[in-house]
């Protein structure tokens, strides 16, 4: 059999068929390219109602929370008469951790919009055509990536400040000690808060791709940020118990979105950067198991 | 044009494609039977990099689909026709996927209107019919004006209406050039789309003719009735000729045309009542294809009234 294209090599072309027909008209088509693939997740990240959802929650539970730990905190709300720290907090984290209390709850709620950037398309089925058309498949994950981080973080930024004013007029109502945005260390409390938020988001991308169901990879984020740091405590001889548990995601986080230092505790920097390998190992593991894996 | 070599897929130590080697020209349909896990939508998945073959090549226009900068330029595929997310409109659905090869959002309204989605393309596509999220599937398919579309049972579940549709869908588009290479499991079915055939069973290539090949080769017999059909049973007795007797008395002879079974009667002076061709259906040669690559497990599943398949020097 020749390899040619022409129509005319056509076995089995029927009698009524012209020989010669031509070609069809074909569109102009432009590669694959990294940014018609951001594009493209940008589109699919706006286009549904669960993303606008999500990250309004996430907001709003900083705000709330915030608020509510404020109120308590002023006096403005009730509360237990031993409760406080020296500076007016409950839990005597200093105001600006009363005020950021929802980073407690918050990355459960972002974690999952990470999470389900990637698990939906496993669960729709739709992941086959994403890869179809984009057969190299690392840069649907890259592109996820960044339209992740360009959303989430710059909404979170702008959550967690908010949090902080408010919380701070609503503790200054009730005569509690105030934090001021450029006392030492403040700042980056709360630009790191939006930050550790930003970072649960993409490691709920990589366990979704890892684990490519809803909730496995739910769970396995709930597992990794909010229940082993309380049950290490049980589960690790004492001796391992600081060098491990501060290693943890949300362990590690805290030592930068905290004004005050915790003994014992890592440095900011130190914290920042166990903290990013939580997010970057886990992408990278993730874009083995892409590229290797049948979709 | 797409070409596989020797592709081979494994699951565990089961293989479920098995040295497949044929090749699907352009300007006509072919069809691509066989079968519930004859590993259609397998081969389908490793046309388009989704799975990666064990052994073998897959190619489109000489290259695998992968290495194709613009490759929904090559191949437009439809292999899961329910695959949507509910909360996205068909619209931002097929924006996103155009987005990736910059393809511009006219195209999209394009694709839109020639699925007749025009109407319902900015609601929800959660509350789609089957046949809705079949013509989705199809406008993806040809979002990139391929020069091949390979489509998986795309007409499972629609009606009659939506049969007739795609059947027209498929032929203007082979008529257009293109190469299509749609899976079925229904012989009727690709009876009416497809001018080729592609059968698989059981992994292994059963057979790659013409729709008119198989029609022409397919087992012929020939019904005769006879006041003296003893007589003329031993008549037509020859080697290669096999006659039975039916529960009216009829003979059915296979091996012998009808012409000649006429003119020995004729000869012998025996008066004959009927003489009929029985031609085995599409149906029928297809049932008795797969069955052979059943029987013939592990060995070469071609029959004696298969056409040996066209094949590419390895
Ligand atoms: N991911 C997988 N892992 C293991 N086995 C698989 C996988 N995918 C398919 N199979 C098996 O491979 C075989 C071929 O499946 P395939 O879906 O390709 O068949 P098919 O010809 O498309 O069948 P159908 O007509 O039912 O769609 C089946 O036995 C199936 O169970
Ligand atoms: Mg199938």
């Amino acid at each position: 059999m020749s390899t040619t294209l022409a129509p005319t090599a056509t076995p089995g072309a029927g009698p009524g068929r012209t020989s010669t027909a031509p070609e069809h008209a074909r569109h102009a088509s432009r590669a694959v390219s990294a940014a018609g693939v951001v594009r493209s997740e940008w589109i699919k990240l706006r286009s549904v109602r669960s993303s606008t959802t999500t990250l309004l929650a996430t907001a709003g539970v900083m705000l709330l929370f915030g608020a509510l730990a404020a109120a308590v905190g002023s006096g403005l709300l009730a509360t237990p008469p031993d409760a406080g720290g020296p500076d007016g907090g409950p839990g005597g984290g200093g105001p600006t951790a009363t005020v950021l209390a929802g980073s407690l709850l918050a990355p459960l709620v972002i974690g999952v919009l990470g999470v389900l950037t990637i698990t939906s398309e496993y669960a729709t089925g739709t992941i086959r055509s994403t890869m179809t058309f984009v057969p190299g498949r690392l840069p649907v994950l890259g592109a996820k990536v960044v339209v992740l981080t360009a959303v989430v973080l710059p909404v979170m930024v702008v959550a967690t400040l908010a949090t902080f004013f408010l919380g701070q007029l609503l503790l200054g109502a009730g005569d509690a000690p105030t934090a001021a945005i450029g006392d030492p260390g403040v700042l980056r409390a709360v630009l790191g808060t939006a930050a550790y938020l930003t970072g649960v988001a993409l490691l709920g991308l990589a366990l979704g791709t890892l684990l490519r169901s809803t909730a496995a990879a739910v769970s396995a984020l709930v597992a990794l940020v909010f229940l082993l740091p309380g049950l290490g405590g049980f589960l690790l001889p004492a001796s391992w118990q600081e060098d491990v548990l501060v290693h943890l995601p949300s362990n590690a986080a805290s030592s930068f979105t905290s004004v005050a230092q915790v003994p014992g505790a890592l440095s900011p920097t130190g914290g920042a950067l166990v903290f990013a390998a939580w997010v970057v190992i886990p992408l990278l593991l993730a874009a083995v198991a892409l590229r290797r894996r049948a979709v | 044009m797409i070409e596989l070599h020797g592709l081979t897929k494994r699951y565990g130590d089961k293989t479920v494609v098995d040295d497949l080697t044929f090749t699907v020209e352009p300007g006509v349909v072919t069809g691509f039977l066989g079968p519930n896990g004859a590993g259609k939508s397998t081969t389908m998945r490793m046309l388009v990099g989704l799975e990666a073959p064990d052994a073998g090549r897959a190619t489109v226009n000489g290259r695998p689909y992968t290495e194709h900068a613009a490759p929904v330029h090559e191949i437009g595929v439809l292999l899961d026709a329910g695959a949507r997310h509910p909360g996205r409109s068909a619209r931002d659905h097929l924006l996103a996927l155009a987005a990736t090869h910059r393809i511009p959002a006219s195209r999209v309204d394009e694709v839109i209107d020639v699925v007749g989605l025009t109407e319902v393309a900015g609601q929800r596509s959660g509350g789609f019919s089957l046949g809705m999220g079949q013509r989705l599937g199809i406008a993806g398919a040809l979002l990139g004006d391929p020069a091949a579309v390979v489509l998986d049972e795309p007409v499972n579940g629609l009606d009659p209406e939506g049969i007739r549709w795609i059947r027209d869908l498929l032929r203007g588009l082979a008529d257009e050039g293109r190469t299509v290479f749609v899976s079925s499991h229904l012989m009727s079915e690709m009876a009416l789309t497809a001018e080729h055939l592609v059968v698989v069973g059981r992994g292994r290539l059963v057979a790659d003719t013409s729709v008119a090949d198989l029609v022409a080769r397919s087992a012929t017999s020939v019904r005769v009735r006879s006041p003296r059909a003893h007589e003329l049973r031993s008549l037509l007795a020859q080697r290669d000729v096999v006659v039975t007797t039916g529960a009216d008395g009829a003979l059915e002879v296979t091996g012998l045309r009808m012409e000649e079974i006429g003119d020995r009667a004729a000869g012998a002076g025996l008066a004959v009542h009927e003489l009929t061709l029985q031609q085995a259906s599409l149906e029928e040669a297809y049932l008795e294809l797969t069955a052979d690559a059943v029987e013939y497990h592990g060995s070469t599943t071609r029959t004696p009234t298969t056409p040996a398949p066209e094949r590419t020097a390895a």
